[in-house]
């Protein structure tokens, strides 16, 4: 299946409106292009290869496995869709079909304020799901980049990195249980064990992961139990300016290793994303030249045990080298964290003039004790870029810790990219640099992606080398469940499940 | 209440240059250098009360996400404050 099916057989157009009515299925040019958008895109030059031949919008879960087994009676391929922020192009369409957008399914259904779970819909936003928990002093801690945008379906099928992590869990951890259509149509039910508001389970094969992450290869989530926390009575996030990287990073493994319960996630900033602030973001254009690092940290929970960590850590980071940035900064910055959608992006030709960019941004999961080395080797790959072409800018890296111990972080380079200048030569500059930086993140022992995941031109190629024997079994439970390869065809190297066969 | 006057608001105060690419006009509101901005985009007028409501919606828009998440913000700088006179004591 390599045809691109832009373009829909009417006979399919009509089994879908007789499945889900009329008013749901759409196939106007403007509803199908704008459902091939993301944040950061395939070449934007390219744009209409990826378009959908129609949209379907269902209502229910049995609305949604109606359209899958259509899909599978006529051979269309299907790709799901929530919020189209994904950072992979797991939403995109690579062979046209059928684009099942999952936002009608919006309801909040149930919360149990007993047992401090919730069940929503797979089209429910995070931010719009808190404000109603919160009247319950109640929230539901996952929280991406894009946080006021994103959805729990996508936060599923992506399997989620989330800032407060370290404190929280991410997606994995939160996601209780939830609905799943099989690519054949079938509808189970995927938790831990049989319950759906169950934690731990040791009842069978734990499946829970298996459909999370694939990024629409393996399904649908349509509706989700999830797991929820007492609203923080409190916030910590101190900022940190260091004279050096070296600094910074040491002080931050500190931080980390303080053992403050109630600490959340900590991020370094190098030197050349504070070099790219210092030039573009009103917080830091101020900041001295001295200023080379930052690391800031964050604390939620009881207001008691948040003030007796904060102190801990501003001790550490004082004692190390780290100067506190001030209330305004620290707090400010800290709250546009979970907000990072929004903002507005330019770059910069080599002679300094501004020009409008789009913001492209590869990370990886990398212990601790590698960072270093993949920051310095990657920022190498952006420079022999940079003097490829002037479309491409580097931004600087962040470094996020995963999780509480501070064992690894989510690493990334942020890139801007003059996307109207950008042409097929270009793209593939870009491309080979993303395999490159791939590469690097398997050398140190790394894994390619602690967030986006790994389906796009470029770092897919290097996903069997750095999965071995598990990307083998991967192909066989595709090709065991979706023996027509229509759910989201072309992703993750997955049709190779199917040249074996033949 | 005061009147509004076009000319008074088309009319930016005059810039300071805080760093080699960026300017101040208001306080705390720094811009890209307007020399900056000359090849690739072109500029528009942009009357003052409008750069006053974005900079106000996005310290509104901070502090409802502040709102939104916790019940209550610490100050670090308290904190760093409290640690250091206890510092200076032991």
């Amino acid at each position: 299946m390599s045809t691109v099916l832009t373009e829909i057989d009417p006979e399919v157009a009509e089994a879908l409106r007789a499945a889900i009515g009329d008013a749901h299925v759409i196939a106007d040019r403007a509803a199908r292009f704008h459902r091939a958008r993301v944040p950061a895109p395939f070449p934007v030059h390219r744009w209409a290869e990826h378009v959908p031949g129609i949209v379907v919008l269902p209502g229910t879960t049995a609305e949604v496995a109606a359209i899958v087994v259509i899909a599978n009676r006529f051979g269309v391929p299907v790709v799901p869709r929530s919020g189209g922020t994904g950072l992979t192009d797991g939403a995109v369409p690579l062979r046209g079909g059928i684009l099942l957008d999952l936002k009608r399914l919006d309801e909040i259904h149930e919360i149990d304020l007993e047992n401090r779970t919730c069940r929503v819909g797979a089209g429910v936003n995070m931010l719009k799901l808190n404000e109603v928990l919160g009247k319950h002093g109640l929230i539901y801690p996952d929280d991406p980049a894009s946080y006021p945008c994103s959805l729990v379906g996508g936060r599923i099928g992506t399997s989620g990195w989330s800032l407060i992590g370290s404190r929280y869990g991410h997606t994995r951890d939160l996601v209780l249980s939830f609905t799943h259509v099989l690519p054949s149509g079938q509808v189970i039910q995927v938790g831990d064990g049989g319950g759906a508001k169950l934690s731990k389970s040791s009842s069978g094969y734990s499946l829970k992961q298996l459909f999370m992450g694939h990024q629409g290869t393996l399904g649908v989530a349509t509706e989700a139990t999830l797991k929820l926390y007492d609203k923080p009575e409190a916030e910590l996030s101190p900022f940190w300016a260091f004279e050096s990287y070296e600094e910074a990073y040491r002080a931050v493994g500190l931080i980390v290793r303080a053992n403050c319960a109630t600490f959340a996630g900590a991020v370094i900033f190098d030197p050349e994303k504070v070099a790219y602030l210092r030039r573009d973001d009103e917080a830091y254009i101020p900041q001295p030249e001295s200023v080379r690092a930052l690391v800031c940290a964050a604390l939620y929970g009881n207001e008691e045990e948040v003030e007796a960590g904060g102190r801990r850590l501003m001790r550490i980071a004082r004692d190390h080298g780290g100067t506190y940035l001030g209330d305004e900064i620290s707090q400010g910055d800290w709250a546009a964290r979970h907000d990072r959608y929004a903002t507005p992006l330019h770059g910069r030709t080599r002679a300094g003039q501004v020009v409008p960019m789009g913001w492209h941004c590869e990370d990886a999961s990398i212990n601790y004790t590698a960072v270093p080395a993949v920051r310095k080797e990657w920022h190498e790959i952006m420079a022999r870029l940079c003097r490829a072409s002037e479309i491409f800018d580097d931004w600087g890296i962040f470094a996020y810790t995963n999780g509480p111990t501070g064992a690894d972080y989510l690493v990334e380079i942020d890139v801007g990219i003059w996307e109207q200048e950008l042409d097929d030569e270009a793209w593939q500059l870009w491309v080979n640099a993303k395999r490159e930086f791939s590469a690097v993140a398997i050398a140190h022992g790394g894994s390619i992606s602690a967030c986006h995941g790994s389906c796009r031109e470029g770092e897919v190629d290097l996903v069997p080398t750095e999965l071995g024997g598990v990307f083998d079994v991967m192909l066989t439970i595709k090709r065991a469940l979706d023996p027509g390869n229509i759910m989201n065809p072309g992703k993750y190297l997955l049709d190779r499940a199917y040249e074996e066969v033949e | 209440m005061t009147a509004y006057r076009y000319a008074d608001e088309t009319t930016p105060p005059d810039p300071v240059q805080v760093s080699d690419v960026a300017i101040m006009r208001f306080e705390h509101i720094f811009e890209v250098d307007p020399k900056l901005m000359t090849d690739h985009l072109s500029q528009q007028e942009f009357p003052n009360w409008d750069t006053i409501r974005i900079v106000a919606a996005r310290h509104s828009h901070l502090a409802w996400m502040h709102d939104h998440w916790t019940l209550k913000v610490l100050s670090a700088g308290e904190l760093l404050d409290d640690i250091t006179r206890e510092d200076a004591g032991s």
